[in-house]
C-alpha cells in the first residue's frame, strides 16, 4: 500500500516528476484546474470585451438609416457608418460590443441550464426537459445493452479462437467504417418511427467497435496462464470461463466504459432518425431558433451525464474488482474516491482527514456548473 | 440475420406494440402550414370529429423517409417533394392543398448585391435540389439568366445564416426561420427575390398513402375538414393569437417573432384550395405548379422518370367540401 498516494512534504515540490504519484491535494487541485482552465478561457472571451467581441449590438440606431435596434453588425461597419454620420453632423448610433450568438457566455448557459429544468413544456403532453433527457438515456441504455449482449461474447470468442476471429473480424473491420447514421432510413423502414431505429443506430455505431476492441483485449491475456491451465488439463470451456475471462475481465470492463462514451457520441445522430425526441430534439429546435445558450446547456447536460456515469462505473469497478484497485485508480476514479473516502478505502492505511473531504466536495462544484 | 431479429424482438418488447386498432398517423414538421395542425391536436378536434388521429412530429426530411417507408399514413410536404418521394416508390395521393409560400422562402443578398442580376458570376449558398433551388431558378429565369450564370455552393438550409455571415457567398436561399435569421444577422442584407414574387411556385400539401386513402376516404375527408378548421382559427382575428401561441410553442419560437413570420405563408381556405385544384398551366393551379416542379426535378436529375401530377392529385375531397 506504500505506492498509494504517499504523503508529500512541502519541500518535495517537484510537480513534474516522471511517473511519480502526485499527492492527494495536488491531484485534486489539478482535477479542478482541468475544468477551471477551459471554462476560465471561455469566461475571458465572453466577459472581456476587447478580447474578441467582433460585433456591435445596436441599442439606438441614431441617424444610420438601416440600423435597427437589436441588430448586430460587425464592429468595422459600425465604426464606418458612425464616421459617416459624424461627418454629416448627425446623431451617431449607439451599441454594445457582443460576441456572435453562437458563443453565449458561461453565465447565460448556467442560467439556461437552470431555467431549462424549471420551465414547464409550453404545450401540454410535451415532455419536460428532464423527461427528454430520460428518453435519451433510455435510448443509449438499450442501444448499449443490446450491443453488449452480442458484442461482448462475440469479442471474447474472437479473442480466444483464431477460427472465429478469421470468420468474423474481416467483415466487422470493414463494417465499422460504414457511417451508422446512413442506415437511418433503412432502420426506419424495418423498425418503425419510434425508439427502434434510434436504438439501432447506437447499436450499429457501438457493436462493431466493441467486437474488435474486446477481441484485442482478450488476446492480450498472458499466454503463460493459458499454457499453465492447459498443462493442468483444463477443458476448452473451462479455459474460457476459468482463465481467459477472469484474466481479462477488468480490461474488458475498462473497454466497456470507453465504448459507452462512444455510444453517447452517436446519440445526436440517432435521435434525428424517426420522430424527433430526446435531448437532440431540444438541441436542434433551440439551434434553429438561435437560442444557443439553451443549446450549450443541453450539450453540458450530456457531458455531465456521461462524465458522472463514467465516475460511477469507475467506482463500481473498484468495488467489483478489488484486486485491480491500484491500477484502476484513474483520475476520475480518484475524484470519486475522494468524495466517498470510506466506501473506497477498505484498507485504512492513510485515512483522509475530514476537512480534505469537505473542501473537495466544494471544489468539484465547477463540474456541476459547467 | 441474427442481429436484425434480435433487434426486432427486443424493440418490439421494449415498445410493447399492442395489437390494438392503429390510429391514422400523420407526420408533420416545422413549417407554419404544417404546424397549424397542432391547433387541432391541442383543441381535441380530431376526437370531436370521431377520428383516431396521431400527429407525429419530425424533422422535415425524416418525415418524408417515414412516409416512404410506410410508417405513417400521411405527410405534410412540398408538392414537388411528393413527386420526389413518389419517384422512388413512396407514391401518394394529394388530398388537400395546405398553403403556398408567400415570402417565407427567400434569396437573401449581402450588402452591395441589390438585385438578382447583380449575382452574375457570384457564389450562392443553397441546398441543391430543394425548393430554394427551384425558387432561385425561377428568379434567374425572370431576369433572363440561367443557373450557369451563378455558382451554387451546396449548403444545408439550417446553416445558411452562418454561411451568409461568413462573407464567403454573395447570397443564400432559405426559408423561415433561417431566412429571417440571415436577414437579422447580416447587417444591410436584403431579400432579392421571395416566394411572394412567385406565388404558387411552392405549394404545401397533405400527401396520403394511396392504400390508406382508398380504405379510409371518409376519415381523410374529415381530416381535411379539420385542417381547414385550423386555418380558419388562425385567420380569425379573434382566435389568431391563440393559434400563434400554440404553433410557436410547438416549434419553440417566441410567439411575437413567430406571428411576424406567419404572413409569409399563404394559408389556403377551402374556397382557395378548390380554385387551386382546377387544372391549368399557371402557378395558380397546382397542376401547373407541379409540372414546373417535375421539370425541375428532371433537369436536376433528382429522378429519371417523369412524374404525372394527375396521378398524385386527388381533388375529390376538397371539391366535395362546402
Amino acid at each position: 500500500m506504500s505506492e498509494r498516494a504517499p504523503r508529500v512534504s512541502k519541500s518535495d515540490s517537484d510537480w513534474l516528476g516522471l511517473k511519480k504519484e502526485l499527492s492527494h491535494r495536488r491531484r485534486v487541485i489539478l482535477t479542478v484546474l482541468s475544468f477551471v482552465l477551459p471554462i476560465g478561457l471561455w469566461a475571458l472571451v465572453s466577459y472581456v470585451p476587447w478580447l474578441w467581441h467582433p460585433l456591435v449590438k445596436i441599442t439606438s440606431p441614431g441617424d444610420v438609416d438601416y440600423f435597427i435596434e437589436e441588430m448586430e453588425v460587425p464592429k468595422e461597419v459600425f465604426a464606418q457608418e458612425n464616421a459617416k454620420i459624424l461627418a454629416q453632423k448627425g446623431t451617431p448610433a449607439v451599441g454594445a460590443r457582443v460576441n456572435p450568438v453562437y458563443l453565449p457566455s458561461p453565465g447565460a448557459v448556467v442560467r439556461a441550464f437552470y431555467t431549462g429544468f424549471k420551465t414547464p413544456p409550453r404545450l401540454p403532453n410535451e415532455p419536460w426537459l428532464h423527461e427528454s433527457l430520460g428518453h435519451s438515456i433510455r435510448t443509449i441504455f438499450w442501444g448499449f445493452v443490446l450491443s453488449s449482449l452480442v458484442g461482448v461474447p462475440l469479442g471474447i470468442l474472437c479473442g480466444t479462437y483464431r477460427f472465429i476471429a478469421k470468420l468474423q473480424e474481416p467483415f466487422v473491420e470493414f463494417f465499422r467504417y460504414l457511417p451508422a447514421p446512413a442506415f437511418g432510413a433503412l432502420c426506419v423502414a424495418i423498425l418503425g418511427i419510434d425508439d427502434g431505429p434510434k436504438i439501432a443506430i447506437i447499436f450499429i455505431g457501438t457493436f462493431f467497435q466493441q467486437v474488435l476492441v474486446i477481441a484485442n483485449t482478450v488476446r492480450k491475456v498472458d499466454p503463460a496462464l493459458i499454457e499453465a491451465a492447459q498443462t493442468l488439463g483444463a477443458s476448452r470451456l473451462k479455459l474460457v470461463f476459468r482463465v481467459i475471462i477472469p484474466a481479462s475481465i477488468t480490461d474488458i470492463y475498462t473497454d466497456m466504459r470507453i465504448l459507452l462514451g462512444w455510444a453517447w457520441t452517436y446519440l445526436i445522430v440517432a435521435e434525428v432518425v424517426g420522430t424527433m425526441s430526446g435531448i437532440t430534439f431540444f438541441i436542434n429546435q433551440q439551434a434553429r431558433y438561435r437560442n444557443f445558450d439553451n443549446v450549450y446547456a443541453a450539450i453540458a447536460m450530456i457531458g455531465i451525464i456521461g462524465f458522472s456515469t463514467d465516475l460511477f462505473l469507475a467506482w463500481l469497478g473498484t468495488v467489483m474488482f478489488p484486486w485491480k484497485r491500484k491500477t484502476r485508480s484513474s483520475k476520475k476514479a480518484s475524484i470519486f474516491s475522494r468524495l466517498w473516502p470510506k466506501a473506497m478505502e477498505p484498507v485504512p492505511d492513510a485515512p483522509p482527514e475530514e476537512p480534505t473531504a469537505d473542501t473537495n466536495k466544494v471544489e468539484v462544484k465547477p463540474d456541476v456548473a459547467y | 440475420m441474427k442481429l436484425k431479429t434480435l433487434l426486432v424482438a427486443a424493440v418490439a418488447a421494449l415498445l410493447g406494440t399492442a395489437l390494438q386498432a392503429e390510429p391514422i398517423k400523420i407526420a408533420y414538421s416545422d413549417w407554419p402550414g404544417y404546424t397549424v395542425l397542432e391547433v387541432a391536436k391541442q383543441k381535441g378536434w380530431f376526437k370531436d370529429a370521431g377520428l383516431d388521429v396521431e400527429l407525429v412530429w419530425f424533422d422535415y426530411l425524416p418525415s418524408i423517409d417515414a412516409f416512404s417507408a410506410n410508417k405513417v399514413d400521411a405527410v405534410t410536404i412540398v408538392a414537388t417533394d411528393a413527386l420526389v418521394a413518389g419517384a422512388s416508390g413512396g407514391k401518394s395521393k394529394i388530398v388537400a392543398l395546405l398553403d403556398y409560400s408567400e415570402g417565407s422562402d427567400m434569396i437573401v443578398g449581402v450588402p452591395g448585391i441589390n438585385s438578382i442580376k447583380d449575382l452574375k458570376g457570384k457564389k450562392i449558398g443553397i441546398e441543391v435540389t430543394l425548393v430554394e433551388h427551384l425558387l432561385l431558378l425561377e428568379a434567374l429565369k425572370r431576369n433572363g439568366m440561367t443557373q450557369s450564370d451563378v455558382e451554387l455552393i451546396n449548403t444545408p438550409t439550417n446553416d445558411t445564416p452562418q454561411v451568409l455571415a461568413s462573407g464567403k457567398v454573395s447570397a443564400i436561399g432559405a426559408w423561415y426561420p433561417s431566412s429571417g435569421q440571415a436577414l437579422k444577422q447580416v447587417a444591410n442584407s436584403k431579400p432579392l427575390f421571395t416566394s411572394a414574387d412567385a406565388k404558387g411556385l411552392i405549394y404545401d400539401v397533405l400527401a396520403v398513402n394511396p392504400t390508406s386513402y382508398a380504405k379510409h376516404k371518409d376519415e381523410w375527408a374529415k381530416i381535411a375538414a379539420v385542417y381547414y378548421k385550423c386555418v380558419d382559427y388562425l385567420k380569425d382575428p379573434k382566435t389568431k393569437d391563440d393559434a400563434v401561441k400554440i404553433m410557436s410553442a410547438k416549434v419553440g419560437a417566441d410567439a411575437a417573432d413567430y406571428a411576424k413570420n406567419v404572413p409569409g405563408t399563404h394559408f389556403l381556405t377551402v374556397a382557395e384550395a378548390k380554385t387551386a385544384f382546377k387544372k391549368g398551366d399557371g402557378l395558380d393551379s397546382i397542376y401547373g405548379s407541379m409540372k414546373i416542379g417535375n421539370q425541375f426535378n428532371l433537369d436536376n436529375k433528382v429522378y429519371k422518370d417523369s412524374q404525372k401530377p394527375e396521378s398524385y392529385l386527388a381533388p375529390a375531397i376538397v371539391e366535395g367540401m362546402k
